[in-house]
């Protein structure tokens, strides 16, 4: 099959037969050596998810969705990463295998769609053969098969033509056929489950949703478990079943999507969905931004991480962090003073009267105040 | 890694250059960096001083040759030939019995000159009109650049030698003036290419927003930051003089005898006869050259991993 | 991109051009009567007329150059003083020996420099790294006129398994010539080896640090097949790049090695011209050597600049 060395045998039961979550992912870490100290780019994340099901990883830049989705896969280089906790997939604990067994699920099993296609495709290389080569080497089709089925893969994902774009090279096709076109790479071999980071960002609104709704019919017609990343909460609204927010790395909220929505507890959640323009507002509206940045994951972090850019923080939050706490249904959160919780409206109410700088952009209260623009503590300089 | 490729840059492509006339030396001024600094960034490295203070060392030996307990170099002593190391004499004999310590040391003097003496007097030039091309773009600049250009395209063994041959005979001075002629655009380029990289940047507008002079604003802003690249370029430079000078002496175009440099002593010690009979005639002035080549090149690339020297190119 | 190519064209021309008025003007502007060379002791005035008029040196300046040039272009270089054959008749020998050598050197400099680089690159400023980077470092250093005669010492000399000097043509059978080759195109690799080694290296470390390499990964394919397919491919350029730096080098290390072996190549018959005053194949060898090398050098630039899709054009 493989022309290039014997690879070590793996069983990964039958699309229907699988029993039990498809992936479970228990306490998570994933930290980097650097020459700024250890930073913990994922810090203790779990969640198990379905075939047929679609997990929704929401965060800002630098929450460690992007460092989430590689290190389930085990895709992390090298030298300077130190990892814990377990993957299991498919029954399989995937944290444990070498790098000969890691290769047998990569491509076959778990397919990641990279986020941004002019990078992720070699410029070099044609198209065609960056999709039969997964098939001709991995999947062992010979030529003609794999030909016959990267077009049709290509014509799946909603690509016209496709004879002809095999022969294109990544920078003739335009970004949304790009897109596409990883998609259909990383789908080529029948994966189980599909890691989805940030398949929209840089697209034409119009694109993004034509590029989503692929996604779900894919997802439906393989029974594919699908994971989405993306730093977009609008993306995930409608598209999946469960949420998880990330924060600095760690995990703050996590509920099916319809009770994220309904009932945030999370004062992030919440200021991200209240970041999100409506169509309805007037167009000179400002947009509420969450001021302040994420913290520098190279430092020690005490207390919760959110609590400098918090509207609702205490005292008691600079000083403790939060552990995940349930709220029934599956609704895990992270958080002292909870949104819509008595002790939340109290913690809002005296952080206005103090005239918090955080309290007060939440609240729309104008606020000329010179703290609001110096660097939160506890993020990087 | 993609740059814009610079139609009237000397084969700029890829961030590298191939200027045709370096010889083996001139590669390390295309190459990037090794990087190679201690951990921590703390200073430019116990390295670049081993070799700065080695090269100094030899500068010395070679200025106080005169002065020091040598053999006369071109005594020879023929009951003394071909010997081998040994307590009279440190390093050997020739085959004409003349004290091979001495014949290095002395032979030094005229390889180092040729070394640094035209790698100076370039950067001089080269540099001051770099700097003011660099600075202020103009007619003259556009002439210098093209003028620059057609030298550096010449291959300069050839060029060299062919001036020889008919410039007889060939001096310490005239071979001084012909390599300055070659190191002169070399570094005209480099200055001119790092000073036009650094006038667009916010600090020499702002200085000259101030109303700074334009001869305070190329001392004091330009200058300094120009300097690392500039130096590490003429340290290859002298680096490729060396090498140069010893190809020539090679050739028998060098500095006529009496006068040995290194390249010539080299050039006796390879014929057929010596080589089998008294190695020893080649092995030294080849192993100072290789000691004093590998200095220079550690210390220029010590100077532009230190620097990040990264872009800079002709 | 017609202007692009048009552009560089022109630039050749302008450069072949003043290398030719170079060329000439090196020659015969030079103090020092070619006659004399020439006549030696046969010098006497009427013969000296004589000659003057043979040669055309009685005529100005702007009608010798005029006639050298409409004859060049006439495929007529002139014709050897000592030897009488013509310059293009010497090329002829002259030519192949150069084309062998180089190719020779630069398949044994890739042979060695490629896998070094790719084992580098793979595990970066790890042992294996170092210590090759360190003797490239040190390769560098060496010059060739140093480190042909060691070749020479070690393999000709002492173990016997080569000719030291002498070449010969394929006609004679492979393995004579290769014999006869294979040192000469060692010693002309080793320059090379630090720059395609350099170059490869610092390119396959920013390649491999892609976004598509990791997609590559993504997809179960071997180290293997990413590096030969994936790596090399866009790295590859480096590579040409790297040739036409090695011009440089392995211009100035052929005419040492020439003499050096006794090859008839250019560098070999230059050289001897130029002992011998013969200076119509000093001008008619120097003028295509320094084209040769210009044309080639402007190739590597230009195919550069147009295949490699990250570099961007003016």
């Amino acid at each position: 099959m493989s022309r290039f060395g014997r690879r070590p045998q793996l069983s990964f039961p039958d699309v229907g037969s699988i029993e039990g979550p498809l992936l479970e992912v228990d306490d998570l870490h994933t930290s980097f050596r650097t020459g700024r100290g250890l930073v913990r780019a994922v810090d203790g994340v779990s969640f198990t998810l379905s075939r047929g099901r679609t997990l929704g990883v929401v965060g800002e830049s630098g929450s460690g969705k992007t460092v989430l989705s590689r290190s389930i896969m085990g895709l992390v280089p090298g030298t300077n990463v130190e990892r814990s906790g377990t993957v299991r997939f498919s029954g399989h604990d995937i944290t444990a295998m070498s790098l000969d067994e890691l290769r047998e699920v990569w491509g076959m099993q778990i397919a990641l769609v990279f986020q941004d296609p002019m990078t992720a495709l070699n410029p070099v290389v044609r198209i065609g053969r960056q999709i039969t080569e997964s098939l001709r080497l991995r999947a062992g089709l010979d030529r003609k098969a794999a030909y016959e089925t990267s077009v049709a893969l290509l014509r799946s994902v909603g690509i016209p033509a496709p004879e002809q774009r095999l022969r294109n090279y990544p920078h003739e096709l335009s970004g949304g056929m790009r897109q596409r076109v990883m998609i259909a790479i990383a789908l080529a071999c029948g994966p189980k489950l599909l890691l989805a980071d940030e398949p929209t960002t840089g697209l034409d609104v119009t694109v993004q949703a034509q590029i989503l709704d692929l996604l779900a019919t894919q997802q439906r017609d393989r029974h594919m478990g699908m994971i989405l990343v993306t730093h977009d909460l609008g993306v995930v609204a409608n598209r999946t079943d469960d949420i998880v927010v990330m924060y600095a790395g760690r995990v703050v909220e996590q509920a099916p999507t319809a009770e994220l929505f309904a009932h945030t507890r999370m004062p992030y959640t919440e200021a991200m969905l209240r970041s999100i323009p409506r169509l309805a507002e007037s167009s000179h509206t400002r947009l509420r931004a969450i001021p302040g940045r994420p913290p520098d994951l190279a430092t020690e972090l005490k207390g919760c991480r959110f609590a400098p850019r918090c509207p609702y923080a205490q005292d008691h939050c600079r000083k403790e962090e939060p552990p995940l706490r349930t709220a029934g249904q599956g609704h895990l959160f992270r958080c002292w003073y909870p949104v819509g919780s008595a002790e939340g409206d109290a913690a809002l109410a005296y952080n206005v009267a103090a005239r918090v700088p955080a309290a007060l952009a939440f609240t729309g209260t104008p606020v000329r105040d010179a703290a609001l623009l110096a660097p939160n503590p506890g993020a990087s300089a | 890694m993609s740059e814009a490729a610079e139609p009237s840059g000397a084969f700029v492509s890829h961030g590298t250059v191939a200027t045709g006339m370096l010889g083996p030396e001139g590669v390390v001024a295309t190459l990037a960096p090794t990087g190679f600094l201690p951990k921590k960034g703390k200073g430019i490295g116990i390295t670049f001083w081993i070799c700065a203070g080695w090269v100094l060392f030899m500068i010395l030996l070679a200025l106080l040759a005169s002065v020091l307990p040598l053999k006369a170099p071109n005594f020879q002593d023929y009951s003394s030939v071909n010997i081998g190391p040994s307590a009279r004499h440190l390093l050997g004999t020739d085959d004409l019995g003349r004290d091979l310590l001495a014949r290095v040391i002395f032979g030094s003097r005229v390889s180092l000159v040729i070394g640094f003496a035209p790698v100076l007097i370039g950067l001089v030039i080269g540099g001051m009109a770099g700097l003011l091309a660099g600075y202020r773009s103009g007619p003259a600049d556009t002439v210098l650049n093209a003028v620059s250009f057609v030298l550096l395209a010449f291959p300069a063994l050839l060029a060299i030698m062919v001036i020889e041959t008919f410039w007889k005979p060939v001096t310490l001075l005239k071979l001084t003036i012909m390599f300055a002629f070659v190191s002169a655009p070399l570094l005209f380029r480099v200055i001119r290419a790092t000073t036009l990289s650094f006038s667009s940047r916010e600090f020499v507008v702002a200085a000259r927003a101030t109303g700074a002079k334009t001869s305070r604003l190329l001392l004091r802003e330009l200058l300094p930051n120009v300097l690392p690249a500039a130096v590490s370029f003429a340290l290859i430079g002298v680096a490729i003089a060396i090498v140069l000078e010893g190809s020539l002496a090679y050739l028998g175009l060098s500095i006529g005898l009496p006068t040995s440099s290194l390249g010539n002593i080299i050039n006796d010690g390879v014929n057929s006869n010596n080589l089998s009979l008294n190695p020893y005639i080649a092995l030294w002035p080849s192993l100072y050259i290789f000691l004093l080549l590998t200095a220079l090149n550690l210390m220029a690339d010590r100077l532009r991993s230190y620097f990040d020297l990264r872009e800079v190119s002709l | 991109m017609l202007r692009f190519i048009a552009t560089r064209l022109v630039q050749l021309v302008v450069i072949c051009f003043l290398i030719s008025v170079f060329a000439f003007l090196l020659v015969h502007l030079l103090p020092g009567d070619p006659t004399l060379a020439i006549l030696g002791p046969n010098d006497t005035p009427a013969a000296r007329a004589v000659l003057l008029h043979q040669l055309g040196l009685n005529k100005g300046l702007l009608s010798q150059y005029g006639t050298w040039i409409i004859n060049i272009l006439h495929g007529n270089l002139g014709a050897s003083f000592l030897t009488k054959q013509t310059v293009s008749n010497a090329l002829g020998v002259a030519v192949p020996i150069d084309l062998e050598l180089v190719i020779v050197s630069q398949v044994l400099a890739l042979l060695v420099a490629i896998p070094m680089a790719l084992v580098a690159a793979l595990r970066p400023n790890r042992i294996f790294d170092r210590v090759a980077t360190t003797s490239t470092f040190a390769m560098l250093s060496l010059p060739t006129f140093v480190a042909g005669p060691l070749l020479v010492l070690v393999f000709a000399v002492t173990l016997k398994w080569v000719p030291a000097t002498g070449f010969n043509r394929l006609s004679q059978g492979f393995g004579p010539n290769l014999k006869s080759v294979i040192l000469p195109s060692v010693a002309l690799a080793i320059g090379s080896i630090t720059v395609y080694y350099r170059l490869l290296r610092a390119d396959l470390i920013a390649t491999l640090q892609e976004d598509f390499v990791t997609m590559a990964r993504s997809k179960g394919l071997s180290t293997r097949y990413i590096l030969m397919r994936h790596v090399m491919r866009p790295s590859s350029f480096s590579l040409l790049a790297g040739a036409g730096i090695s011009i440089g080098t392995l211009f100035t290390g052929a005419f040492v090695v020439e003499v050096l072996f006794q090859l008839p190549g250019i560098g070999f018959q230059l050289v001897n011209a130029i002992y011998g005053r013969d200076y119509l194949v000093v001008q008619g060898m120097a003028l295509v050597a320094a084209v040769a090398f210009v044309v080639v050098n402007f190739g590597v630039d230009f195919l550069l600049t147009v295949l490699d899709p990250r570099v961007r054009r003016a």
